[in-house]
């Protein structure tokens, strides 16, 4: 899977999460930050972080969750990383 | 201790009403003596596990809201759409759906009440509020989804416990409105809402703040409803309409109900000089206990103290007895006994209007305030549905020795007990709500003048 791919599918997700900032989906570019750019709560992220392992079809540990950066680019690392490790 | 000679003054009111659009079409209802109870889908679906199957009850649909479900547990909301934009996602993120109603009315008071931005935040304006039960609804779904299922506690999402603790709907209408004041919950089972209110006038007539919101709640609960009919104290075996006949002599139970009701209430000195529209005068607020270590029954004692308590406070009679009511054998006709060895055998009438919508549990003593004031303010008193037959003999327990009570049966106050709405000037109204546990309160409002 192409990170592209990838960064497709996070912005599909961040479209069904009503708190983001939706006018902000159409320019997200690996560098955008989920909550200092898109302004998402960061109790959502628990949400988003659920939606990513049920699209992505990966399961990832406390660990990987606690370590994660708040970019999308992280998200995209660590998709790749759970997905390669499993 | 109450400050001498200040007063508290309710201005504005707003409710999520069982069938009801809102509480101009509520206020119609009522007094056109239409029954807002109805067969509710969510019971007949459980069948013969459930004995019965009819509730005052609005569907999100009909309050304007949407459901959307967990991606990952389809029974759990992630969020709730308010489909008239009343309230921001960011607060209904928070929110179940009590607290959502509980919002909404807030903002329709407060805009009734004309309480600017800066009165509305500030440190003299508090929120207090509660429903009588757990947010049932998402406990038993996050619950299903970590015990029974084995997800991970982070699959429930961020917001099991903002949507079920016991102080959701304060947290949530404080973080909506920005008060600086005081912010708490009063529960007392089923006079929560009226205790709530009763809190929140003691706080302005004692000096402590100037303005509140206030009520009760009860969210929509299958689950709330279970247990009561497992209790077996739910209404069964009438028509949706017929169900709820409180004094009737065929009465066999409550109408579980669901709503809320949120007032708003401001020192009157205040709410007057700059003009407000006094809805009613708060003339004073007692409440008590049974004190007799019964869970359930109710005390004809308790209910004489809690009279003795407010009229030594008030020494207001009243015009209209907003009583408790609920429809249930022992509780209705103790209560009607204690109204008369209270205030006599006439000069005043009885109203219950769980008889028009059931028991809201934790809302119901918030939204039958809010159905008293709509009395004052049309000159009519509501009815008590269904009173078609008083029982002619007398109670079981009024041959118990040990009873001081009246030895007339409930037939002889037919006259207190109207069956259709009917116009009578009205001054004064006292509301009486008790709950599980023996806890009991009394309010008494007043027209302005």
């Amino acid at each position: 899977m192409e990170r592209q791919d990838i960064i497709d599918g996070l912005v599909e997700i961040l479209r069904t999460v009503r708190m983001v900032d939706q006018a902000k989906l159409e320019s997200v570019t690996e560098e955008t930050d989920f909550i200092a750019d898109l302004n998402t709560p960061s109790t959502e992220m628990i949400n988003i972080v659920s939606k990513i392992e049920q699209k992505f079809e990966v399961e990832f540990d406390d660990d990987d969750i606690d370590d994660m950066g708040s970019k999308v680019k992280d998200a995209v690392d660590l998709i790749i990383k759970v997905k390669q490790r499993s | 201790m109450k400050v001498k000679g200040r007063k508290v003054a309710i201005v504005g009111m707003g409710g999520t009403f069982p069938n009801c659009t809102d509480i101009a079409d509520f206020n119609h209802k009522l007094f056109d003596n239409q029954s807002l109870i109805r067969e509710w889908d969510q019971a007949l679906a459980y069948g013969k596990n459930l004995r019965s199957s009819v509730s005052g009850f609005i569907t999100e649909a009909e309050a304007g809201l949407e459901m959307v479900p967990s991606a990952i547990y389809e029974k759990l909301p992630e969020i709730y759409i308010d489909k008239l934009n009343r309230v921001p996602d960011k607060n209904l993120a928070t929110a179940d759906v009590g607290s959502i109603w509980a919002m909404i009315n807030t903002l329709d008071a407060i805009k009734m009440a004309g309480w600017s931005k800066e009165e509305t935040e500030s440190e003299q304006t508090a929120v207090i509020m509660a429903s009588g039960g757990p947010g049932s609804s998402i406990l038993r779904a996050g619950w299903d989804l970590f015990f029974q299922l084995g997800a991970k506690s982070r699959h429930g999402g961020p917001h099991i416990v903002d949507r079920t603790m016991s102080y959701r709907e304060v947290a949530n209408v404080s973080c909506l409105i920005k008060n600086k004041g005081i912010s708490e919950s009063i529960i007392s089972a089923c006079a929560t809402g009226l205790g709530n209110i009763g809190h929140a006038y003691r706080l302005i007539s004692y000096g402590i703040q100037d303005r509140a919101i206030t009520g009760g709640v009860e969210a929509t609960s299958i689950e709330a409803f279970a247990g009561f009919d497992g209790m077996m104290i739910l209404s069964r075996g009438f028509s949706p309409e017929e169900s709820s006949r409180p004094f009737d002599k065929d009465r066999n139970g409550f109408v579980c109900s669901f709503g809320s009701g949120i007032v708003a209430l401001e020192e009157y000195e205040m709410a007057k000089a700059r003009g407000a529209k006094i809805l009613a005068v708060i003339d004073g607020y007692f409440n008590n206990s049974d004190g007799d270590g019964d869970m359930f029954y109710p005390s004809f004692e308790g209910q004489k103290r809690l009279w003795k308590g407010l009229l030594s406070e008030t020494g207001i009679r009243p015009d209209v007895v907003k009583v408790h009511g609920t429809s249930t054998p022992s509780g209705d006709s103790i209560e009607l006994f204690g109204v008369v060895s209270t205030l006599g055998e006439s000069g005043y009438h009885i109203s219950a209007p769980k008889s028009q919508y059931g028991h809201m549990l934790g809302a119901a003593g918030a939204v039958e305030l809010i159905s008293s004031i709509l009395m004052l303010e049309n000159q009519k008193v509501l009815p008590c549905l269904n009173a078609v037959n008083l029982n002619p003999e007398l109670e079981r327990f009024q041959s118990n020795p040990e009873w001081t009570g009246t030895m007339k049966p409930m037939e002889a106050y037919r006259d207190l007990i109207p069956q259709k709405s009917f116009s009578k000037e009205i001054n004064h109204i006292t509301c009486l709500n008790y709950g599980f546990g023996g806890t009991n309160s009394s309010i008494s409002i007043s027209k302005d003048y």
